[in-house]
């Protein structure tokens, strides 16, 4: 088996890669291109920290072998602003204590985006479904539900996107 | 480590899967294969993501599912609540955008949380093999596993689903509200004639070593107008049906005891 190249786009710029057999999308988002909100937590989708959005779905890296992501786009959290700076919804994270060690927050972030993306009014039913992937085990669901619940607020209020 | 083939069509594929054998694996969503690929150090996976399984079409009196069509697609394609309950109830979103139809039906106990709904809706899977295709009954497909393992059939390429007839429900008992393995879950069809039950389908998965439909649990509702008794003496016969394994999600005795409950609450919407 041998190395093989890849092309694919990540958080709008077009990568070529080289991947070693059965590499998966998460060695490729962190080791290859440098790109550590995309953590390595469970290694079988059991957590939801390396979740990122392929073709605009949420995904899990850890599960994704790279050689089927050819010529996907692929965006994490990096990817939510051009100029790093912070989008509304990481704001709401910010404002409403939804991190405490942080470990979990860049997937939580990327499930919110994915949820907001496909129903920009979640209830409180829908927002806790639509985590349910991610695992957080010391800040609590709560204030996290309450950052997305937010960040939908703001987002029925000016109009604008999640991210 | 594997090799990871990429066959084109379905024919090269079912080749492989018969040249190689037990050394080959079918690698669809990867939500659980992936996680066992680390520590083998050999055979092959082989990819079904070019085979065009991947669509559901609409007949006029059901549908024909993609083997690897992906979870949340199924939800939004197949409208029986039933089996869109039961989409939910494997993994979280990420999971359920990767995971596909076809490898839920080969997930080793107590996963496999989707092949209740489609024992209850009496599915068939249509499988290509190097001599050509067969068609199964979901049934006697589950008939064929030994050791919680499945037979060496082929390719799964597609569900053949018809309309719902009657009433449907599910449930699963697990030990927190989403992405997680099951104790037990539960699906039921029923049909009735007037207010007698005249055809039950009664399945579930997680308590035993494979899915399993309930015969002796369906004939204690027939012929019923789905009372306290017929529901009752339906639970104690599932109960019986099963025998289930102790890990760390709950003990066997747990699992027999809430495979009677859940059997009896399924049935209770229904009723």
């Amino acid at each position: 088996m041998e190395d093989k190249l890849i092309r694919l786009t990540v958080n709008g710029r077009d990568e070529a890669v080289i991947i070693q057999p059965l590499a998966t999308l998460q060695d490729v988002l962190r080791d290859t291109l440098e790109l550590t909100a995309v953590k390595s937590g469970c290694g079988q989708g059991g957590c939801g920290s390396c979740s990122v959005l392929v073709d605009g779905e949420l995904r899990l890296s850890c599960l994704t072998l790279a050689e089927r992501a050819e010529g996907a786009e692929v965006t994490t959290l990096e990817g939510l602003n051009a100029t790093n700076a912070i989008v509304p919804l990481q704001q709401a994270f910010v404002e409403n204590y939804a991190a405490q060690c942080g470990y979990c927050t860049a997937g939580m972030v990327m499930a919110a985006k994915a949820l907001l993306d496909r129903n920009p009014a979640p209830s409180r039913d829908e927002i806790v479904e639509g985590l349910s992937g991610n695992l957080c085990r010391c800040t609590g669901f709560a204030p996290i539900v309450r950052a997305v619940q937010q960040a939908a607020q703001a987002l029925s209020d000016t109009g604008e996107e999640a991210s | 480590m594997p090799e990871l083939l990429r066959p084109g069509s379905i024919d090269e594929a079912a080749d492989l899967i018969a040249r190689h054998g037990a050394a080959a694996a079918v690698l669809a969503g990867g939500t659980s294969l992936m996680r066992e690929t680390y520590p083998s150090d050999g055979g092959y996976l082989i990819g079904v993501d070019r085979l065009g399984l991947d669509k559901v079409v609409s007949r006029d009196d059901g549908w024909s599912i993609g083997a690897a069509v992906p979870l949340s697609v199924l939800r939004e394609a197949v409208p029986i609540p039933a089996l869109q309950a039961a989409t939910r109830e494997i993994g979280g979103p990420a999971v359920q955008n990767m995971a596909t139809v076809g490898g839920n039906l080969f997930a080793r106990a107590p996963f496999g949380d989707l092949a209740p709904a489609l024992l209850a809706l009496g599915a068939r899977l249509v499988f290509a093999t190097a001599d050509g295709e067969t068609t199964q009954s979901i049934e006697d497909f589950y008939a064929g596993w030994t050791d919680g393992a499945p037979p060496r059939t082929g390719l799964l390429t597609r569900i053949e689903l018809d309309a719902l007839a009657g009433a449907a429900a599910y449930m699963k008992c697990a030990r927190r509200r989403y992405s997680t393995p099951s104790v037990v879950t539960v699906a039921a069809c029923v049909q009735k004639d007037g207010g007698t039950v005249s055809d039950a389908r009664i399945a579930l998965s997680g308590a035993h070593a494979h899915p399993l439909r309930c015969p002796a649990a369906e004939q204690a509702v027939i012929g019923s107008s789905l009372d306290d008794a017929a529901i009752t003496a339906a639970a104690q016969a599932a109960e019986a049906a099963v025998a289930p394994q102790t890990d760390a999600v709950a003990t066997d005795w747990y699992r027999r005891r809430m495979t009677g409950v859940f059997v009896g609450r399924v049935l209770a919407v229904l009723a």
